[in-house]
């Protein structure tokens, strides 16, 4: 059976380059499985975990956001940070939230980017909470 | 003619610089190896950001964001200056700064409110002297910058041009053209002024014939991909993305450009040092063998005055 060529980049490195059975991917909605012969997209990625599955073992990465490009059973993800979801500290993140969630927002841009801080940090809590 | 121990000394000295301009030089030549490498991983994002563009256009949207457009009020503008924390490194620091004096003034007689933010000591030294004091400096930039703190400057300027607080964003820097040339240069990163500028260095062309089979391939239908949720949701997020990885990029390009400098400035400064060691002990040879000369004399002379 044909497989996918799973690529993720962030802007200093590639993260991952490898040949996987099945990808599910955090798209700004809800989740989006990535099967071998998916029809080509691009989707808006959110935050959350990217995870690839290869044989019997599956990896666990926490994605922060950018974009999905599925072609020619390829599927490259462009995201600024891809961390292996075992090495998020989930006390860290929690500070995080806490942290995020006294961020001022009396207005409608800074609640924006409080709100956006916010969901990054639940998101890493979240993927965190399953290791 | 001088002392021969005096030279002698000297050439001593001259020699332990020499080892340490040495060293440095070996230093600086593994830090570009590893800055290099990193400058073209980064390539690789920006190749697929500039696919994901051309994707989009070729989807028929009409290319618009805010952050693209021009402002009409010339309000605040903010100039960064990237330099370097050490010195040692030739004309580098010296050329960014003699770049960054007239174009802040420029920019002060354009803009009502212009500050300026420094990343590294030498450049923050340097405008200080000339009584610019930056509004925010930056010490934590060496020869690998990391994204992620790259990425809180690039999202603190995002969130101020969104809320109105900054209208332009200038940032002088050297540029690495090749490895024999880097040249200081001023950019304008906000608003920006097209998005294939991301990623039309000299390094991404050579990938880009490893990509033109993909892009034959999607140029059959007129837009094959689907887009989640729509393109222009997808345009909102990339020119955002783009621009973060602009300014990660002046940061590389910074740090590259500064290794090739220092290098460059010790191999001339080692090579110096060698031909002064061969000047020294020419004249310390001579110094050397006129003294003996002299003292014979003296001994001929002293016999004779006996005899």
């Amino acid at each position: 059976m044909a497989q996918l060529n799973c690529i993720v980049v962030t802007p200093e490195k590639t993260a991952v380059d490898e040949q996987a059975d099945f990808v599910a991917l955090p798209l700004y909605d809800g989740e989006l499985g990535i099967a071998p012969q998916h029809s080509p997209l691009i989707g808006r990625l959110g935050y959350g975990e990217l995870r690839i599955r290869a044989g019997g073992t599956v990896q666990r990465y926490y994605i922060d956001g950018g974009f999905v490009q599925v072609s020619d059973n390829v599927v490259s993800v462009l995201t600024n940070r891809a961390v292996l979801a075992s090495t998020l500290d989930a006390s860290a993140v929690a500070e995080q939230l806490e942290t995020a969630n006294k961020q001022p927002s009396n207005s409608p841009e800074l609640l924006e980017i409080r709100d956006r801080a916010v969901q990054q940090a639940r998101a890493q809590l979240l993927v965190a909470k399953r290791n | 003619m001088a002392n021969a121990r005096a030279l002698d000394k000297r050439r001593k000295s001259v020699r332990n610089i020499r080892k340490i301009t040495r060293t440095m030089e070996l230093i600086a030549t593994a830090r570009f190896k590893k800055a290099m490498d990193r400058a073209t991983a980064a390539t690789a994002y920006t190749s697929r950001i500039t696919e994901v563009v051309s994707d989009l256009a070729r989807s028929g949207l009409q290319v618009s964001h805010p952050l693209l457009e021009a402002r009409e009020s010339k309000e605040k503008a903010l100039l960064l200056v990237l330099t370097a924390n050490r010195g040692l490194c030739g004309g580098y620091n010296g050329s960014v700064v003699r770049m960054a004096i007239p174009h802040i003034a420029k920019m002060r007689s354009e803009y009502g409110q212009v500050n300026l933010e420094v990343s590294g000591k030498r450049g923050i030294n340097a405008l200080g002297f000339r009584g610019l004091v930056p509004d925010e400096s930056f010490l934590q930039f060496e020869d690998q910058p990391k994204f992620a703190d790259v990425e809180v400057i690039a999202n603190r300027y995002l969130d101020d041009f969104a809320t109105g607080k900054l209208d332009r964003l200038d940032v002088v820097y050297t540029r690495f053209v090749s490895i024999s040339r880097q040249i200081a240069t001023v950019e304008t990163l906000l608003p920006i002024g097209s998005l294939d500028g991301a990623a039309d260095d000299a390094e991404t062309k050579p990938t880009d014939g490893a990509d033109a089979p993909g892009a034959g391939a999607a140029d059959e239908g007129d837009s094959m991909y689907e887009f989640l949720p729509s393109a222009e949701s997808i345009l909102e997020e990339v020119v955002p993305a783009s621009f973060r990885v602009k300014l990660f990029k002046c940061f590389l390009d910074a740090a590259v450009s500064e290794q090739i400098a220092r290098m460059v400035a010790m191999k001339s400064a080692t090579e110096n040092a060698g031909d002064m060691i061969k000047q020294l002990s020419m004249t310390y040879n001579r110094a050397r063998q006129s003294q003996i000369t002299g003292e014979i004399m003296e001994i001929i002379g002293g016999v004779e005055a006996l005899g």
